[in-house]
């Protein structure tokens, strides 16, 4: 009954493509209006929970606005055979997309990129030297890309690691910041991603005031720069509270 | 209500049944069998040591690699690879060998409808031809239902093709006992079991058990055979002893 | 001798003392499923989407339409492709890079199971007959793997159908088909909507299953992973609206199935289909409302 479809039929999706269109003037200007009517510096609204698998040792699941992403940890488990002796821990992080998670199916690409990027924040914050010879994973799975994924991918994973009660230095938080024109806007969604003429993320520790991993791509002048920081620092603190409340709430709720 | 087959044969008759042991010199046992036009080659290497990663090591490990006649491998072979697989678990002694490895490779030389019960009848023969401890063997057979509810074995690709729905089973097979009658009701129920039954298509529940009684008609004709053909090459064996 | 301990050293004589009072580690008796909800419209961006949970199996299913021009030979049907993905956070054996064994081999009974239940007829994907046709892409993701995973697979794909709605869509001049948004909908008229609202597709007979685990002469119903690791042999019956078998899979495993034992899983089946199907007329009339 089933035919073998060996070689499936070139397909196009009947919705607009959003590379046509142009980016409208408004947009550098000074009055330039956010699709979803934040402020320049507003962020968007996060929603934030633990424990959402069950099989993984320690798991976490994020909303900001469109962004879903999930993300499990596993370990400490045994490292690969292969691996030589070590005797700190090792991090193994991974991220994928769905295939429904961009309007174009099957058009995310930069899985392997955002690995590396996840593991490099990540690697600061964690205390490697409590578990040695073993390996801690950390995958995520991002559901649907709404803009600023690695920034949501990096805040769930590391309350996830914090769920999994992996020792770590202080939560990791982090914000990213897009340039269009005169204008900074902060925790852009992906239709100003596109518009973007560069982009600041900033991955830090909170508490500690420490920043584990800057990235910066696009022109920027020096005093932008500083005033971008300076506002990305500022929301990754506000953020920092908002997982540390979430992490609270797990732990009092099953209590009661 | 007797349909005519397109080759003539009645509805619980079987195509030509033909094996061959120890084909494949290099491997530790492999047979080929084949059902009428359907012929698949089986061999067996094994027991190697070590066991795949997530794997039982209390165990011996069966690992089952199935190459198509053509093409490259997808997801109708993974299948086959997983059904074959637990087949085999079930009727292999798993606890005889632990910390082992055994692989069955399965080659589609041609494919004429029903081939997966072909193929394990196929690696049933060479796991004997391996000497790898057997419970008992397993014998496979398929049945379809037509449009009008009549239930045919052994069915060749056109068959299969115009048929509503079908049905591989693998049954244990028959028991040849040297006691008497009284033997014959414990017998019974165990024979009762199925080891593997996989379906395609709609059908009512019914239908359903009557193919499964179709299908024991075939146990005893395809035990007898497999048991002539695997038992001659072990009196010629001069090495055995006794 | 803890609890915890010996049920980590011995398994299965933790689960037969169990079973001996004719209850699961859980608390369930024998014959039950874990408790199922069933979300529809998970995913905004897919044309249809549900997230179905047994007990914690979660699985996420979205149907995204794409256009296609159809096969020759069937000029008037559209195609549907099914994929299921385990990605690594839903288990701890699966490693990225490694895919799990059992997903192509979940894959292909899914396709089979909705190809041949007839629950779709492929006629209503059709847009243009002979020039574009809709190709439906299922994709199913296992966020959490916990024992039944076919089942709620197989769930989640069929409320990910009744979900789905195809979207209103217009031939425009260069041949391709262009999708109508809503604010030119009132405004000009200039190319006929291939399509006049939209709408969702006729199912005709929705199939639902239930895996059930025989261990010596018990058979537990919708086991958990535990379970199924530690008595390897099940068996997945799925039956559809009309009581009519679809599928009676058993692939081996080391325990043989007795013909009344086939019985009583079937009755099991039949009892659990009835549940499933309140369970999703819930969810689609709650989300009616909305």
């Amino acid at each position: 009954m089933a035919g073998k479809i060996s070689n499936t039929p070139a397909t196009y999706t009947p919705s607009p493509t959003s590379q046509n269109k142009k980016r409208p003037s408004t947009v550098t200007g000074s009055d330039w209006v956010r699709p979803d009517g934040r402020g320049l510096h507003q962020c968007r609204p996060a929603f934030l929970r633990t424990g959402a698998v069950n099989s993984a040792s320690g798991s976490a699941y994020a909303e900001f606005g469109n962004t879903k992403v999930i993300v499990s940890v596993f370990g400490p488990r045994e490292s690969k055979k292969a691996m030589m002796y070590s005797d700190i821990g090792r991090l193994n992080c991974n991220v994928s997309y769905t295939s429904f998670a961009t309007p174009i199916r099957g058009q995310a690409s930069e899985g392997k990129d955002l690995s590396s990027m996840l593991h490099k924040a990540l690697e600061g914050a964690i205390i490697l030297e409590s578990f040695p010879k073993t390996t801690v994973d950390v995958f995520a799975l991002v559901l649907e890309s709404g803009g600023s994924d690695l920034p949501v991918v990096i805040s769930c994973a590391s309350l996830a690691l914090s769920d999994a009660g992996i020792r770590l230095y202080d939560i990791v938080a982090s914000v990213s910041m897009s340039c269009l024109g005169k204008n900074l806007v902060i925790d852009p969604v992906s239709e100003e991603e596109s518009y973007q003429d560069g982009s600041l993320m900033i991955t830090c520790m909170p508490s500690r005031n420490e920043v584990t991993q800057m990235t910066v791509t696009g022109e920027w002048s020096t005093p932008k720069i500083h005033e971008a920081m300076q506002l990305c620092l500022d929301a990754c603190w506000k953020l920092g509270k908002i997982m540390r409340s979430c992490l609270k709430e797990a732990v009092s709720a099953p209590e009661e | 209500m007797e349909a005519k087959r397109e080759d003539g044969r009645s509805a619980t008759q079987m195509r030509p049944l033909s094996c061959t042991r120890s084909i494949l010199n290099r491997a530790h046992g492999s047979a080929s069998f084949s059902q009428g036009e359907t012929k698949i080659l089986a061999a067996v290497y094994g027991p190697k040591a070590g066991t795949k990663k997530n794997e039982n090591p209390e165990k011996a490990c069966i690992e089952v690699i199935w190459k198509p006649k053509s093409g490259q491998i997808g997801k109708v072979e993974k299948e086959y690879e997983m059904i074959l697989k637990r087949t085999l678990q079930n009727i292999c002694i798993l606890n005889v060998h632990p910390n082992t490895t055994t692989s069955i490779i399965i080659q589609v030389v041609n494919d004429d409808g029903s081939l997966l019960p072909c193929a394990i009848n196929a690696a049933c023969s060479a796991l004997v031809d391996a000497g790898i401890p057997l419970k008992y063997l397993a014998v496979a057979i398929s049945c379809c239902l037509s449009e009008d509810e009549y239930c045919v074995l052994d069915p060749n690709k056109l068959e299969e093709r115009n048929m509503k729905a079908l049905v591989y089973l693998v049954f244990r097979n028959s028991i040849l006992s040297v006691l008497d009658e009284e033997s014959v009701e414990v017998g019974e129920s165990i024979e009762n079991g199925i080891i593997t039954s996989v379906t395609h298509g709609v059908m009512s529940v019914n239908n359903y058990f009557q193919c499964l009684e179709q299908g024991r008609a075939a146990i005893k004709p395809l035990s007898d055979f497999l048991r002539k053909k695997l038992r001659s090459k072990v009196q010629n064996d001069v090495s055995v002893a006794g | 001798m803890e609890v915890d301990a010996f049920r980590r050293l011995f398994p299965l004589r933790f689960h037969e003392r169990h079973l001996l009072e004719s209850i699961r580690p859980d608390g369930r008796p024998l014959g039950r499923a874990r408790d199922t909800t069933i979300a529809l419209g998970a995913v905004a961006s897919a044309n249809g989407s549900a997230l179905a949970k047994i007990g914690c199996t979660t699985m996420l299913a979205a149907v995204k339409l794409e256009v296609m021009t159809p096969k020759a030979e069937s000029p008037d049907e559209g195609c549907i492709v099914i994929d299921f993905h385990m990605p690594p956070i839903c288990s701890p054996l699966v490693r990225p890079g490694r895919p799990a064994e059992a997903a192509p081999v979940i894959t292909k009974q899914l396709t089979d199971i909705i190809l041949s239940s007839g629950m779709i007829d492929l006629k209503e994907l059709s847009l243009v007959s002979g020039k574009a046709a809709w190709m439906a892409y299922l994709d199913i993701y296992c966020l959490d793997a916990d024992g039944a995973l076919f089942d709620a697979a197989l769930l989640s794909a069929v409320a990910a159908f009744s979900h789905l709605q195809i979207p209103v869509v217009s031939l425009n001049d260069n041949g391709r088909i262009v999708l109508l948004s809503e604010e030119n909908s009132g405004a000009m008229w200039e190319k006929e909507p291939v399509n006049k609202e939209k709408r969702k597709l006729k199912l005709d007979t929705l199939p639902f299953s239930l895996t059930c685990v025989l261990h010596k002469n018990y058979i537990l119903a919708d086991p958990s992973a535990e379970e199924e690791s530690i008595m390897e042999t099940y068996l997945t019956v799925v039956l559809d609206s009309s009581m009519q078998l679809v599928s009676l899979n058993k692939p081996g495993g080391p325990g043989l199935a007795q013909t009344s034992a086939i019985q009583d899983c079937v009755a099991l089946t039949i009892q659990r289909v009835k549940e499933l199907q309140k369970i999703l007329n819930e969810a689609i009339s709650d989300m009616e409302v909305d």
